[in-house]
């Protein structure tokens, strides 16, 4: 009697036709890989900076934002670090509260917006047919609106975007390029036995969309995730620069407004614009990095593997 | 072999690098001769198709040879130049994939995909080059008027035929194929091994074929080479491994084909798995799978543990097994 | 076969459309079959890729609807289970294995993570505890041990054959009559086939579980079925008694496919070499048997009339105009 092999002598494969075995623990994947490769860790740490900022933002910043205390356009000096504005506020402080609105609303929007993405992407592949077509269609009429008129009309009409409102426009303007995306791989999954096994055991269709399809999409929809924070970031800071927004929220995007209104660059307190724009720069930059790393985890191909000397192939 | 062998591979050995290196192919030796038909047989992993892309010098990195020699009619492909290389590729070696849809181009027609073959390895004129693939598709039994048509318009079985008319546009000495079968069913299957066999005795070129289905071989090949986890362990005529094998490994496949003919009967298989290749353990290693090593006696039982067998002659076959060996000695 | 069978199946069609916007077309994959699948049987479905084989077990799964045809599980039509209760109770009593091992494991999740659903879903009174002793147990009985081990293992750390037994654990957590097998063992290295089949033959005698074997392997087929059928471009073209249709095939096509199984102990044939030629796909087809471009004894009738199964022998069927019963029947 010869017991079965301990799995651990198992042989994984070897073989080149087989696809790996993909995500386990996407977890613990995503973080063997955020923290090897550069791009991402650089992303992950300036990212970290932000939130830091932002949460800690009542001990950061030395002054209350909105204080109009001080000498107005002052350059950096030792008590403010990046001098003040044309209202006395201390600009420093501003940035790091603003931090927080800019923040959430890429989160939030962000969030919403994916959240669309992958509901309308995920149904039409996996139920084909009629209800395909349809949600195919209306993806498309979304795609093509164009995004900037729209989000004018949008955010005008309400007289003042305050926060919900952006976020609004931004899910709207955004969901769509996300939701082109999960379509095609959720069709490349749908046709998948893990999937015809589980109908057959006799899930509902809704349990195999959430728990036995979207599990896959893990880093997929995690970059989607990351490409709409993205433009949430960029789109809200846009609108409230050209005064969409609400001029009394607190924002990177309204400092600008706020900044351009004075004519910052023209009276002599630039930081008081290259600040809010840096950090939005930066902000994007480090989604972007952290993207990096995301592809990788969904494309192996991606790594950089230590090229060895080989004969290369021909007839 | 009295004659020269055409391929003589000696202790060829391939590392695969990169993130989990292991070795897929451990100090294989074996020779072909002209004319000859050598099985090459194993399951999953066992390292065969690294084999046949090593001797072909196909590898693709991280995959690479760290030792050994591979010889084709005299010379040694391992320190080629690729200049070199390339002249002998296709005149006097060539290659069949297991699947032919995924080496033929299919944007281009069948007359152009050989046009194309010929040109990369001889300068030949152009009524010749029309010449030979008509003849060649004739050979493999399809009409030429599929010279125009693409890959996609031809069925599976007359693609794998077509790889093998690219194949054989110069005649080459030998031709190497992996599982040229397996994407066809048993009909059109039966079908390729019978023209293979008569091609070969009509242009006397010598066939290694690798498979992992044995039965496949057994009519057809001359001599048979079994592989297990990376290694050879029998290599024979096919006749006599059949009749009476000597490798437990051996022993254990042939038991595990059902046969249409004679009585039922209850079969085993083989229980367990191959070993990681990442870790393989030292000493022989199917022994965990052996039915013989769980009553060898501490003598044996000691060498199996520690020393990985050699591929020793016995009699006219070639084993690699400690208990057959000892046997022998003893006998 | 005594009293109703377990499953049976009349005139089962299905017809996909193909084709673009103009010009559809209709692909008969599966056309007119009929079956029967009594207890504790197993049945071999034989065929070679393309001949319909899978697309009926996915109709006797309900994961097609037919085009026309019916299905009867006990006697009942199989139409009649129209709530999600019923279509759940289906489910549990006919299950499905599948091909390919390394597609049919959620890669996500543990291996046993199928088990444990099906348990959810068919026995739902079981508490945690003894969800996972039941777990156990079936893992045992498809031979996986340790299971206590291997029940949190992920399918990238098993081998083919175990992620295969997984399947069947699956399968039979719903404690089914019947499963349906489709090539199961296909993908697996040969010297592992041989026990899942044996498997197969285990359930049958210890769980009492019928099952549907699908193969275009004819050695398997025969190890481990009693009877047989074998299809050939969406019909079926013979039935009988494993062992009887080995000994004298009555089908051309049939007779065809055992001179074509590579094999040892095959008396050494003379290879004519050529029924060459392939199995067709069947769109918009003519009447008429559709092996008689293939088959060295058409007549005029074989052009023109599709030959229906009729009875030659004890329990044996056959689809053919030429087939004769055996002489020395009686």
């Amino acid at each position: 009697m010869y017991p079965y092999v301990a799995a651990e002598e198992q042989v994984p494969e070897v073989r080149p036709e087989h696809h790996q075995s993909a995500v386990v623990g996407v977890l613990a994947r995503v973080g063997t890989i955020l923290a090897t490769n550069r791009k991402a860790v650089a992303g992950l740490l300036l990212l970290l900076v932000f939130v830091v900022g932002a949460v800690f933002a009542p001990i950061i910043a030395p002054y209350p934002p909105d204080a109009t205390l001080f000498v107005p356009t002052m350059g950096p000096s030792r008590a403010h670090l990046l001098g003040t504005t044309a209202f006395g506020q201390d600009i420093f402080s501003q940035l790091v509260w603003a931090s927080r609105q800019t923040l959430m609303i890429g989160l939030i929007g962000g969030l919403a917006a994916t959240v669309l993405a992958v509901l309308v992407g995920v149904t039409s592949a996996y139920f084909g047919g009629l209800t395909d077509h349809t949600l195919s269609v209306v993806t498309d009429v979304f795609l093509v609106l164009p995004a900037l008129p729209l989000m004018i009309v949008i955010a005008a009409y309400e007289q003042g975007g305050g926060f919900w409102v952006l976020v609004a426009v931004i899910v709207i303007t955004g969901w769509s390029y996300g939701a082109r995306q999960i379509r095609p791989q959720a069709q490349s999954l749908r046709n998948r036995d893990f999937l015809t096994s589980a109908r057959a055991r006799g899930e509902s269709s809704w349990y195999i969309i959430l728990y036995e399809l979207l599990p896959n999409m893990t880093s997929l929809i995690l970059a989607i995730f990351l490409g709409a924070a993205l433009y949430a970031v960029l789109a809200a800071a846009g609108l409230q620069f050209i005064g969409l927004g609400n001029p009394n929220d607190l924002s990177w995007g309204t400092m600008l407004y706020w900044a351009e209104n004075q004519e910052a660059l023209l009276t002599g307190s630039p930081l008081w614009v290259i600040a809010p724009g840096a950090c939005i720069a930066l902000l994007g930059a480090a989604v972007a990095l952290l993207n990096y790393g995301v592809d990788e985890i969904g494309n192996p191909a991606l790594r950089a593997t230590r090229r060895k000397r080989g004969r290369r192939a021909g007839p | 072999m009295a004659v020269a062998p055409v391929l003589e591979v000696r202790d060829l050995t391939v590392d695969y690098g990169g993130e989990s290196p292991l070795v897929a192919v451990d100090r294989v030796s074996l020779d072909v001769g002209p004319g000859e038909f050598l099985g090459v047989v194993g399951e999953s992993a066992c390292g065969k198709s690294t084999l046949m892309f090593a001797i072909a010098q196909l590898l693709m990195p991280p995959a690479e040879i760290t030792g050994g020699s591979v010889r084709f009619k005299g010379h040694d492909l391992v320190h080629m130049k690729e200049r070199q290389l390339r002249h002998l590729r296709w005149h006097d070696y060539s290659v069949v994939m297991q699947s032919a849809m995924n080496a033929l181009n299919p944007v281009l027609t069948v007359a152009e995909q050989m046009r194309d073959a010929m040109k990369a390895h001889r300068r030949v004129p152009r009524k010749e080059i029309e010449a030979r693939s008509t003849e060649m598709l004739r050979l493999v039994g399809i009409d030429p008027v599929h010279l125009h048509s693409y890959p996609h318009q031809l069925s599976g079985g007359m693609r794998q035929r077509a790889m093998i008319a690219m194949a054989l546009l110069f005649t080459p000495d030998l031709i190497i194929m992996d599982e040229p079968t397996s994407a066809l069913d048993v009909v059109a299957q039966r079908s390729l091994m019978v023209q293979i066999k008569e091609l070969q005795s009509m242009l006397g070129f010598a066939v290694v074929f690798v498979t992992h289905d044995m039965s496949l071989v057994a009519r057809f090949s001359d001599r048979i080479a079994i592989m297990y986890a990376a290694q050879l362990v029998e290599v024979g005529a096919t006749g006599d491994v059949f009749a009476a094998p000597e490798h437990p490994y051996t022993e254990g496949l042939l038991k595990a084909f059902p046969s249409i003919y004679g009585p039922r009967r209850e079969l085993t298989g083989i229980p367990g798995s191959p070993p990681d290749l990442r870790r393989p353990p030292a000493g022989c290693r199917f022994r965990p799978r052996c039915p013989y090593a769980r009553n060898a006696e501490p003598e044996l039982a000691r060498l199996q543990e520690i020393v990985s067998p050699e591929l020793l002659p016995i009699g006219d076959r070639l084993v690699a097994c400690h208990r057959v060996q000892m046997l022998e000695r003893a006998g | 076969m005594n009293g109703v069978p377990l499953l049976s199946a009349e005139g089962l069609t299905k017809h996909f459309s193909v084709g673009g916007m103009f010009g559809r077309k209709e692909l008969h994959a599966v056309d007119g079959v009929d079956l029967e699948i009594g207890e504790r049987e197993i049945v071999a479905l034989v065929g070679e890729s393309g001949s319909g084989k899978s697309t009926v077990a996915r109709l006797l799964a309900r994961l097609y609807m037919p085009t026309s045809g019916e299905i009867r599980f006990r006697g009942r039509a199989l139409v009649s289970f129209r709530s999600r209760r019923d279509t759940l109770d289906y489910r549990g009593h006919v299950q499905v294995v599948f091909q390919d091992p390394y597609s049919s494991l959620n890669p996500v999740y543990p291996a046993s993570h199928g088990v444990f659903r099906s348990l959810k879903l068919h026995q739902s009174g079981l508490t945690r505890n003894r969800r996972r002793e039941t777990v156990e147990r079936i893992l045992g009985a498809v031979g996986l041990y340790p299971a206590s081990e291997l029940i949190r293992k992920f399918p990238y750390e098993l081998s083919g054959g175990q992620r295969q037994r997984f399947g069947f654990a699956q399968a039979l957590a719903s404690r089914p009559q019947l499963i349906l097998a489709d090539e199961p063992v296909s993908m697996l290295d040969v010297s592992i086939r041989i026990g899942v089949l044996n498997l197969m033959s285990q359930l049958r005698e210890r769980e009492g579980v019928s099952f549907l074997y699908i193969t275009h392997d004819i050695a398997s087929a025969r190890y481990v079925a009693d009877r047989m059928l074998v299809m050939y471009a969406a019909h079926v073209v013979e039935t009988g008694p494993v062992e009887a249709i080995l000994a004298n095939p009555k089908h051309p096509y049939t007779q065809l496919l055992l001179s074509a199984v590579p094999d040892p102990l095959a008396p050494v044939e003379v290879e004519g070499g050529a029924a060459a030629g392939e199995p067709p796909r069947v769109i918009n087809p003519a009447p008429g048997c559709r092996f008689r471009w293939r088959c060295p004894l058409a007549t005029d009738e074989c052009a023109q009339v599709t030959p229906r199964l009729r009875p030659i022998g004890p329990g044996r069927m056959v689809a053919c105009h030429v087939a004769e019963p055996d002489a020395t029947d009686g």
